[in-house]
């Protein structure tokens, strides 16, 4: 009898002939999650166990390997020979000793020489032997005893089904850069997108010495609570300082947001296509705020040729703060550390700014040569 | 680094650093160890307790408690103080002290709060107005954090006992400890102080109190350290430090008064009028000069000052939704002067020299901010 974690995987069965590719980054991301702990990863038709780890470190791999993308759901159980000896040996580990239960068998070797039924029946039977306060429950039971009988005779018996973070594995689904602000928002983007297989780089905008080395200390906290899941390990910022100052003298006092924002969108594309990224990703929700709306999202867009991903678009703020809190950003993300951007901030900002004026107004600034700059400002900072 | 942000907290001399090392790595020994070693450590706060009392108070009055740093110390005294009924302080006083007011509501105390004039000092009519029979505690900053005015603390606590005797007196002396002549007169009970602020080391507070006051409690309970009303062993190298600092102090205390008050009036001299009003009374602290740029952002004025090598202090934070201090704004100051707060504070170690560069360099800064913005 060995102690194992059973891992079950999402979609990936979805994916006819590339799923060979889909199960080896799968794989590869578990080894990753799994780092530094001692353990054994394998197959088993259409499963993965960890096995070989310590006592000490079931709860470690349990809470890491809930954060990997493409897990549906997971078990600490016991992998045993299928005979009815071991079998019980295993279900009295995992089985409660009081209330109502049920033995549900699932018979993966149709070849076994006892029917699912017959197997729920005689373990169930044996279970009340050896436990005399557990009474069978068949419809609404405290507590489950489960038994997958697999080929080659071998078992898995478990007692309870955590769900995983689900998705698809990460690295599956191309790479994207998202523009990480301090905020509630951009975090929980970046980890949608993830989900769905993304490999997320971090790019964030600075305006130093208007904003606080705090305020950068921050977007590294977050960027690293999120690459937990994403995987990435480093966050590039661009100070966009001399940018807004030029906005600022130069511009209509109502766009300065949104052409702040055509900044950032160029200057994103141009580090996207340094790191092989192939898409923006923004936490912009529709009319969240004055920048966010359908034509501040136009503007901004029309000056990229990238697609820009906004996973959040149709969400309400409340519904990003549950994501949030449930991810972990949330409790760092509302940390007092709010830039003074504000001095730039106009009373009135353009809520539904036109191209043709918005194009007018950036005449008169030297775009080509403040954008060069900007990128010239880039830090990587690992983490 | 030209460090102008004394009032934050100062370079602890080296000498201090040295003693705190000696009762670190040779003289380590618990005070309370029955053998010699932690006898002699024992004496060492012995003459450092009695130093330090004897600097502002007369021994026979008061005694001296040591604590964890100054808000400790006037946490205590207010948390012991503060009975049913209402307790009076400033509006200008440190977070220390005005937070833990606010949360005397939830005792049961009704906390009042005396206006502060332009400069920052009270007005000391209308706290003394507030006080009533009622009054269990009433609480003024010696010398105020943010713009270096002196509250005449005597006078005042003269004051507020003839009209309720009963009323325990606090002043929170952690800008004025080391860097003002003064003696403690009987009317006040409690004075809290830290030795970070005068080349000690963070961590180390004393609360003094007057020996007739008996409303203390300690707050930190375990093996009756500091008579029982500060239990825990003693920070003894931060103590030693402390003890250091305030002899080198105390010893030129006159001396470098008067010089600080030169640079603090050379520098005003040398700002740009046309950018800074002055905050800082003329018959304030010579260790503190604040000032305000009208139209820019201190906290940007200060990042920018740090990044060309010079440090200077703020009352404003970006964080809240009122980005600047609470202070300033009661000394009804208007928006366009808040947001442009900088604070320059001043240590004996400031030399003529660095205050000179100093303001070329915050002229030169606060010039081309105005450009910009």
């Amino acid at each position: 009898m060995e102690k194992v974690v059973i891992i079950r995987y999402a979609e990936i069965h979805l994916k006819g002939k590339n799923r060979g590719y889909f199960e080896r980054v799968f794989s590869v991301n578990l080894e990753k999650a799994l780092k530094g702990i001692r353990h054994e990863l394998r197959r088993m038709s259409g499963r993965y166990l960890v096995a070989a780890f310590a006592e000490e470190d079931a709860d470690e791999i349990l809470s890491r390997v809930a954060r990997v993308f493409g897990v549906h759901s997971y078990s600490l159980g016991y992998l045993v020979d299928n005979d009815m000896e071991s079998l019980l040996a295993a279900a009295k580990l995992v089985c409660p000793q009081s209330g109502t239960f049920k033995v549900d068998t699932h018979r993966g070797d149709k070849k076994y020489p006892l029917t699912s039924m017959q197997l729920n029946a005689e373990v169930g039977a044996k279970l009340i032997e050896a436990f005399p306060a557990l009474t069978v429950d068949v419809h609404a039971p405290q507590g489950y005893v489960y038994l997958d009988i697999r080929d080659g005779g071998k078992a898995l018996v478990f007692g309870t089904f955590e769900e995983g973070a689900n998705g698809m594995p990460v690295g599956t689904s191309g790479r994207g850069l998202l523009l990480i602000s301090g905020g509630i928002d951009s975090p929980v983007a970046g980890y949608m997108m993830a989900k769905r297989g993304m490999n997320v780089e971090y790019l964030h905008f600075h305006s130093y010495p208007y904003t606080n080395e705090q305020a950068k200390d921050k977007v590294v906290s977050l960027a690293r609570i999120l690459s937990r899941y994403t995987g990435s390990n480093s966050l590039m910022t661009v100070s966009v300082t001399h940018i807004q100052e030029e906005i600022h003298k130069k511009c209509a006092a109502e766009l300065n947001v949104t052409l702040l924002r055509r900044f950032m969108f160029r200057i994103a594309e141009r580090l996207a296509k340094r790191t092989g990224a192939q898409c923006l990703i923004t936490g912009e929700s529709l009319g969240q705020v004055a920048s966010q709306t359908i034509e501040g999202m136009t503007s901004s867009g029309a000056v990229v040729t990238l697609p820009v991903l906004r996973p959040l678009v149709g969400f309400d703020k409340e519904e990003i703060i549950v994501r949030a809190k449930k991810i972990g950003t949330f409790d760092t993300s509302v940390l007092p550390y709010e830039d003074c951007c504000t001095v730039f901030l106009p009373e009135f900002p353009a809520i539904k700014p036109k191209l043709s004026f918005i194009e007018e107004e950036e005449q008169k600034l030297d775009v080509e040569s403040l954008v060069a700059e900007a990128i010239g400002t880039m830090e990587r900072i690992g983490f | 680094m030209i460090y102008l942000d004394n009032a934050a907290t100062t370079r602890p001399l080296s000498g201090a650093v040295a003693e705190a090392e000696r009762y670190l790595t040779e003289e380590y020994f618990n005070p309370s160890a029955r053998y010699h070693g932690g006898a002699e450590v024992s004496r060492m706060l012995s003459r450092a307790r009695d130093f330090l009392l004897r600097a502002v108070a007369d021994p026979a009055d008061f005694e001296l408690i040591f604590t964890s740093c100054g808000t400790e110390a006037d946490n205590q005294a207010i948390f012991s103080a503060a009975r049913r009924g209402n307790a009076v302080t400033t509006a200008g006083e440190h977070a220390a002290v005005f937070e833990s007011y606010k949360t005397l509501k939830n005792r049961g105390v009704e906390p009042r709060f005396a206006p502060i004039r332009a400069d920052g000092s009270v007005d000391a009519d209308a706290l003394v107005s507030l006080v009533d029979e009622k009054t269990t505690l009433v609480s003024v900053v010696h010398v105020n954090n943010e713009t270096g005015a002196v509250n005449d603390i005597a006078a005042i606590a003269k004051r507020v006992k003839a009209k309720n005797p009963r009323a325990v007196f606090l002043s929170d002396g952690v800008q004025a400890f080391g860097k003002l002549p003064f003696r403690l007169t009987k009317e006040i009970d409690f004075y809290a102080v830290s030795a970070h602020k005068i080349g000690g080391i963070k961590g180390t507070g004393a609360l003094i109190r007057r020996k007739g006051c008996t409303v203390l409690a300690p707050y930190v309970i375990g093996g009756g350290q500091e008579s029982g009303m500060r239990s825990g062993t003693e920070n003894t190298f931060g103590i030693a430090a402390f003890f250091h600092a305030a002899e080198e102090k105390f010893s030129s205390l006159r001396v470098d008064g008067e010089r600080l008050k030169g640079y603090r009036e050379q520098l005003w001299e040398m700002l740009d009028h046309s950018i800074f009003t002055r905050i800082s009374p003329e018959n304030g602290s010579p260790y503190i000069l604040t000032v305000s740029a009208k139209g820019l952002r201190g906290e940007i004025l200060q990042r920018e000052l740090w990044d060309r090598g010079v440090a200077v202090g703020t009352g404003s934070a970006c964080s809240s939704k009122k980005p600047f201090s609470r202070v300033i704004e009661a000394c009804g100051y208007g928006e366009d002067t808040l947001y442009g707060v900088i604070r320059m504070s001043f240590s004996p170690a400031t030399t003529e020299q660095e205050i000179r560069n100093a303001a070329q360099t915050i002229n030169a800064c606060a010039r081309e901010r105005k450009e910009n913005v």
